[in-house]
């Protein structure tokens, strides 16, 4: 008997049931249909601070700051699937979802610097990374500026930068609510990482 | 007419490299006689926009907190300096937290339809984005750029107005005081600002 897939959503939106983390909660639903072990923490509710850019974890590769992201970051790293969820405010992630973001420094250092950690290919491959948005403008390029951040935080966190769940224009819409695709396609990415990682366990894929 | 300079110190790291090369250019702009004020965000009490849009209708935001303050100092300047390092190929957290609580003027913008500035001063306003990055990366600031351009035009800043200094490959602090061309060029570009305000500011 394997483990069941670890989810873990993270809505980084300040608004609490807004588009975002409806549709968050889409992934996390369909994820859960396919019998992931799912858990949703969100970033409004939590007390921490940003980075202080004091650059401590390139010689400890500890975080000074111990806060609410502390046991955020234990969970991430054991997590088979991160979803992280930002609405687009003026063209990039909110300051809460780019605060938790700039936090990862010291999985950062602790690669590149101090080289203590290290993600085998096969990690990276077992591990898969979604991001969720919604934009209220209809701009096709509404989400280009978010793209770069949320590649290098599964980066550092080593996770494969799987999938995209995105949903523009939702002020023409009238909310997610009212948009034709977004929140069936977003159960369905759920359900699918899922099913792939159940596939890749059953293969006894522990190949680094 | 002496030109007012409102300065964000968005960085968590003070006297780093993108402090040190906003002080030489505010340095720059003292020395063609402006009065300069310099903001140290993460020392002051901004918090996030709540997301809640109810500056749609109110035409203000719902927190009272140093913001207000800031958002008559935005109305009344005539330059406009957001200063941030790159952080994970974006704004530091401490800069978007500023960008994203002028959503107050968004709303007066684009959806109360009411003035940012008075008619007189528009096109009368210059911003400027100065930013350090480690990486060495020439697209290292790329993500960055949307976002500061939708800081300046809610505030009345037009594209053709905003200047950009942008250093990569600075990472240590201090590292910018061996540039071989930041302070000559952050001090060129206070200049040719206050040249370019005093010029528009006589029409």
């Amino acid at each position: 008997m394997t483990e069941p897939v670890k989810v873990l959503g993270i809505s980084g939106s300040p608004r609490r049931h807004g588009n975002t983390e409806t549709l968050l909660d889409a992934v996390l639903e369909g994820a859960r249909e396919a019998g992931a072990d799912v858990e949703k923490n969100v970033l409004r509710s939590l007390d921490y601070a940003s980075c202080r850019g004091c650059n401590a974890c390139h010689r400890t590769g500890v975080c000074v700051i111990q806060d609410d992201l502390t046991p955020v970051f234990e969970k991430i790293a054991a997590a088979d699937v991160l979803v992280i969820a930002s609405p687009i405010y003026s063209m990039g992630i909110t300051a809460e979802t780019k605060g938790l973001i700039d936090r990862a420094q010291y999985i950062w250092a602790r690669k590149f610097i101090l080289k203590t950690l290290y993600f085998t290919a096969g990690h990276t491959r077992r591990h898969k990374g979604i991001f969720v948005s919604t934009a209220g403008l209809g701009w096709e390029n509404v989400f280009d500026a978010a793209f770069p951040a949320i590649t290098a935080f599964f980066n550092t966190t080593g996770f494969e930068y799987w999938d995209n769940v995105i949903a523009n224009d939702l002020d023409r819409y009238g909310g997610i609510a009212g948009h034709p695709t977004a929140l069936a396609e977003g159960r369905e990415k759920g359900r699918e990482v899922v099913a792939l990682l159940q596939k890749t366990q059953a293969r006894g894929d522990t190949e680094t | 007419m002496t030109i007012d300079v409102l300065a964000f110190a968005t960085s968590p790291r003070r006297h780093g490299n993108s402090e040190t090369l906003l002080d030489w250019v505010l340095d720059a702009m003292k020395g063609e006689g402006a009065a300069v004020e310099k903001i140290v965000v993460p020392e002051v009490d901004i918090r996030p926009c709540r997301g809640c849009n109810v500056c749609e209708r109110l035409n203000r935001c719902v927190q009272r907190d140093y913001m207000d303050y800031i958002h008559d100092r935005i109305v009344a300047a005539d330059c406009i300096i957001l200063a941030s390092p790159i952080y994970c190929m974006g704004l530091a957290a401490q800069a978007k937290v500023l960008v994203d609580r002028t959503q107050v003027f968004r709303s007066r913008k684009y959806v109360l339809r009411l003035p940012v500035v008075p008619p007189e001063r528009k096109g009368k306003r210059v911003g400027i984005f100065l930013s350090t990055a480690g990486q060495n990366w020439d697209y290292v600031f790329d993500a960055a750029i949307p976002s500061v351009k939708c800081f300046f035009n809610v505030i009345d800043v037009r594209n053709r107005d905003i200047r950009y200094l942008m250093v990569n490959g600075v990472d240590e602090k201090g590292a910018i005081s061996r540039h071989p061309t930041a302070r000559v060029d952050a001090e060129a570009l206070a200049g040719e600002v206050a040249a370019h305000l005093q010029e528009v500011r006589a029409i």
